[in-house]
């Protein structure tokens, strides 16, 4: 096929997206919604026509050349290679699932032209991030998916603090492009192209302090996209967008945008073992951080969104102990499962009378149809890790990568690892037993769910359940198909023999069952919500807002207001005006002359003669003085 | 002799100037003034200027003076209770202005080089009056005789009996 | 009759100051306009006592011309009065003050 085909990927989402912004309105809903998803469907045929391309060397397509100044040659150029061909298709594939969700989702939403384009639009993004063969690009794609999440995230603007959800997205993101920007253009000045192929093949030329640095930017950057400390803040509070919006944003696509993008790095970072071991740290920190706060809350969404915070520190993990395929793997699991779980909690939350709160559910297993539990479960026991599922097989290579790397620092790591899994299950299990176990006890009327929003569930469910096969360990007979697709690009092997992995499956497997039997205990029969310090502390994340508002929006908005009211208005404002003052308060004295009486002006007169004479005088007794 | 009659008269001159400019009632303050102007006048002949000094007293003492007390009477200005003014505190001010004015301008006067040259004998016929008036100053003869045209004219429009209400 | 050029001209001078003061000092129309032609008298005595300290006849010419300006200027001055007369029926000068600011 011609390559420059190609670009049809992610054109077409970004051709529906703007037919409908301009026409959407106008034109019948159901035109609007069929094109939003054939624009993405389109996509998912198309990549997987392109499939075979992708092995080997890849394919490069150009478009244009976009910039061309003195030694910058940029053109607007996708890469279709072997790391970004199974996320393209997870993306275009999943994408198009969400949205059919979607359809059924937004029926009654009457903006709806807005939300389609945008969701289309986000997906353009995305592609350009994982289609990306320079820099330029991938920026591109970076700044779009912040601004699609920002407006979808606050799509029902009306309601304050979902505009306020979406602003602070925004923004902590954005303090991460900061540092993926200065590293783009430090790369471009050591190595003078944008290319990613072409950085990368320069890597070993760059001085190991540079490298330290580079790898520390790019990592930065993408902890903003992934919401991992220290930029996790608004992952939480994103969940305020229509739950479509976090099944695709926050489950599958944006927050695996960093694990991708130091993927794509993987060659110029992992020459730094600091960076690759501050990689792993921050994941690591960010798993457990997330797994514990998830403990605590009381919303269905936030649970799932601080799960996602948790998953993707798994992912970091995965890339510093240097297992990229580990990390790919799992991302593609957690795609699917995550998403199964956004769209069923979705449901979920229609039953419960659009109640977020699990703790004013339960019993739904029963008042809604029979599927929906058992698609919520599929999902929960993958993250959960219950053996012989794709979650299972994906986090057990993760921690097998930790185990078995010959630095001993990672021996820490696999152990807050293990720990994660634990309050993962934990977690998990606190959350079906919660919504779907026992006595309903919530007040509302359950919504009727449509057909949309039932059926794309299940190929995820079982894309989830099933996902392991996609990377099957040798140990127990797999063929590790992933890994042998991404070659080269798959990262350090990992070196662990036998008995080693059989005892880590087991580990695994003992603190699945182990949450899975605290939960049930505490949490089969019903108690209400513990309401202490630690709850609350928990609650809160950690306090991390109030610490961000203390030590960054405090002083900002103090200097702001040094600038307006101190500056601008006290000293600008008040010269000027005090210029006006004084000018109106002279003229003022001045116009007391003006008396208007004949008696006075001649007294002025007569002054001025007195003066005049005076200076005669003067000159008089002057020139008298020498001559 | 002449000279101690000049200094004299410039005595009288003064002494009645500042009686005019002291007397409440106005018709009190034109007659001082008008006997100042016939100290003025012969002053005005002692300095060689008969003319001059005829005309001082027709014109001046004769005509505008008698002027003023026409429009005095005309109006009953006098004898008008002014009311009382404000006193000395306005006065001092002025009285020092006008001391100071004095002051400077004797002083000035005096020191100039000119001041202490003598005026001569002099005496100008009115002959000779005539042929400088109507010769080198024919033009400017003419020029004011418009003015007292105009003066007649504006004179006349000014005292125009007022319409009912308003002004002209 | 010799009297020095400076003494007249500080006859005229004095009398030109005590006019002056005339005019400041008085409230009434009228005696600023009598403060007003003793300083036009003040003027022709100077310019008398020049003619005769130059021995020519032009100061003496333009006294004459002097006197002719002030009887008009008085006419037109008394015809004000009377018509300020008229308007207000006072002549204090502070009275017409319309022109303040």
């Amino acid at each position: 096929m011609n390559e420059s085909l190609l670009f049809l990927i992610p054109l077409l989402p970004l051709l529906c997206a703007v037919l409908n912004m301009f026409f959407g309105m106008r034109l019948p809903r159901l035109f609007a919604e069929t094109m939003a998803v054939t624009g993405v469907a389109g996509a998912f045929v198309l990549t997987l026509l392109f499939w075979g391309q992708g092995g080997g060397e890849g394919t490069r397509a150009v478009l244009f050349s976009w910039l061309s100044s003195g030694s910058l040659e940029v053109s607007f150029a996708l890469n279709f290679d072997r790391l970004a061909a199974p996320m393209t298709l997870m993306v275009t594939g999943v994408a198009t699932l969400i949205h059919l969700y979607a359809v059924g989702y937004m029926h009654g939403e009457d903006d709806y032209a807005r939300f389609y384009s945008l969701l289309n639009l986000f997906v353009f993004a995305m592609l350009m991030i994982v289609l990306a063969d320079n820099l330029l690009v991938l920026f591109l794609g970076w700044e779009g998916v912040g601004l699609c999440s920002y407006g979808l995230i606050g799509f029902w603007y009306r309601k304050l603090e979902n505009a306020k959800a979406g602003t602070k997205a925004f923004l902590v993101t954005r303090v991460g492009d900061v540092f993926l920007g200065i590293a783009l253009l430090w790369l471009f000045t050591l190595t003078g192209t944008l290319s990613i192929s072409a950085i990368n093949a320069q890597a070993a030329t760059i001085s190991p302090g540079v490298v330290i640095a580079l790898s520390l930017l790019l990592l930065l950057g993408a902890c903003g996209k992934s919401a991992q400390l220290p930029l996790m803040t608004w992952l939480a509070d994103a969940m305020a967008g229509p739950t479509p919006v976090s099944a695709l944003i926050h489950a599958a696509t944006m927050v695996t945008a960093g694990v991708y993008l130091l993927c794509r790095f993987f060659p110029l970072v992992s020459l730094s073992a600091v960076a690759m071991t501050a990689i792993t740290a921050i994941g690591a920190l960010t798993a457990i951080y997330a797994a514990t706060c998830a403990m605590a809350q009381r919303e269905i969404k936030r649970v799932l969104a601080y799960s996602t915070m948790s998953q993707v520190g798994y992912m970091f993990m995965a890339v510093g102990a240097g297992t990229v395929a580990g990390a790919m793997f799992h991302l593609l699991t957690h795609a699917f499962f995550k998403a199964v779980l956004f769209m069923a909690a979705g449901c979920v939350i229609h039953l419960a009378d659009n109640e977020n709160d699990i703790f004013k559910m339960g019993g739904l297993a029963r008042r809604g149809p029979p599927e929906l539990f058992w698609v919520f479960l599929a999902g929960a026991v993958c993250l959960a890790g219950l053996p012989l599922t794709g979650g299972f097989f994906s986090k057990d290579g993760i921690l097998l990568a930790l185990f078995s790397h010959p630095d001993p620092v990672y021996r820490v790591f696999w152990l807050i690892g293990v720990v994660t899994a634990l309050l993962t299950a934990f977690y998990t299990f606190r959350l079906v037993y919660l919504v779907f176990a026992g006595e309903y006890r919530g007040a509302g009327h359950p919504h009727a769910i449509p057909l949309l929003m039932r059926w794309p569930l299940w190929p995820l469910a079982l894309l989830g359940l099933g996902g392991g096969l996609l990377n099957l360990p040798a140990f127990v007979g797999g063929g590790e198909a992933l890994h042998h697709w991404y070659g080269t690009l798959a990262g350090l092997e990992v070196d662990a023999s036998q008995e080693v992995e059989w005892m880590l499956v087991g580990l695994a497997a003992a603190l699945t069952g182990g949450g899975w039997f605290a939960a049930r205990w505490r949490y089969r029969s019903y108690r209400p919500p513990l309401d202490n310090a630690v709850s609350r502390f928990l609650l809160s994340g950690w306090r991390a807002d109030a610490l961000v508002d203390c030590l960054f929006v405090r002083p900002f908005a103090a200097m702001a207001r040094f600038c307006s009211t101190g500056c601008d208005r006290t000293l600008f404002d008040g010269t000027i005006n005090g210029l006006g003052r004084l000018a109106t308060s002279w003229s003022n004295l001045l116009v007391l002359l003006t008396t208007g009486r004949l008696t006075s002006y001649l007294s002025a007169f007569a002054w001025g003669f007195l003066v005049l004479l005076g200076w005669f005088l003067l000159k008089l007794v002057n020139g008298g003085g020498h001559g | 002799m002449a000279t101690m009659i000049f200094y004299i008269l410039g005595f009288i001159l003064l002494a009645a100037t500042l009686m005019c400019i002291t007397r409440r009632n106005p018709v009190h303050a034109v007659v001082y003034l008008v006997a100042g102007f016939f100290a003025l006048a012969l002053m005005f002949y002692l300095l060689g200027a008969p003319l001059v000094a005829a005309w001082e007293v027709i014109v001046y003492a004769g005509a505008i003076m008698v002027l003023f007390l026409f429009i005095i009477m005309m109006l009953g200005l006098a004898p008008q209770e002014v009311p009382p003014g404000p006193g000395w505190q306005r006065w001092l001010p002025l009285a020092l202005l006008s001391a100071s004015l004095m002051i400077c301008t004797l002083l000035l006067v005096l020191q100039d080089p000119a001041a202490g040259q003598e005026i001569g004998d002099f005496y100008l016929a009115p002959q000779a009056l005539g042929e400088a008036l109507f010769g080198r100053y024919a033009l400017a003869v003419e020029i004011v005789s418009f003015q007292l045209l105009f003066a007649t004219i504006g004179a006349f429009l000014l005292g125009r009996p007022l319409p009912k209400g308003e002004g002209p | 009759m010799t009297i020095p050029f400076g003494h007249a001209l500080a006859f005229a001078g004095a009398l030109f100051v005590l006019g002056l003061s005339c005019v400041l000092i008085r409230r009434q129309i009228m005696m600023i306009l009598i403060g007003v032609e003793i300083m036009l008298n003040a003027a022709s005595l100077a310019f008398v006592a020049a003619s005769a300290y130059w021995r020519q006849p032009d100061g003496q010419v333009f006294v004459l011309l002097l006197m002719a300006i002030t009887a008009a200027e008085v006419a037109v001055a008394l015809a004000m009065v009377v018509y300020l007369w008229r308007r207000k029926r006072t002549l204090v000068a502070d009275e017409f003050n319309g022109m303040h600011g």
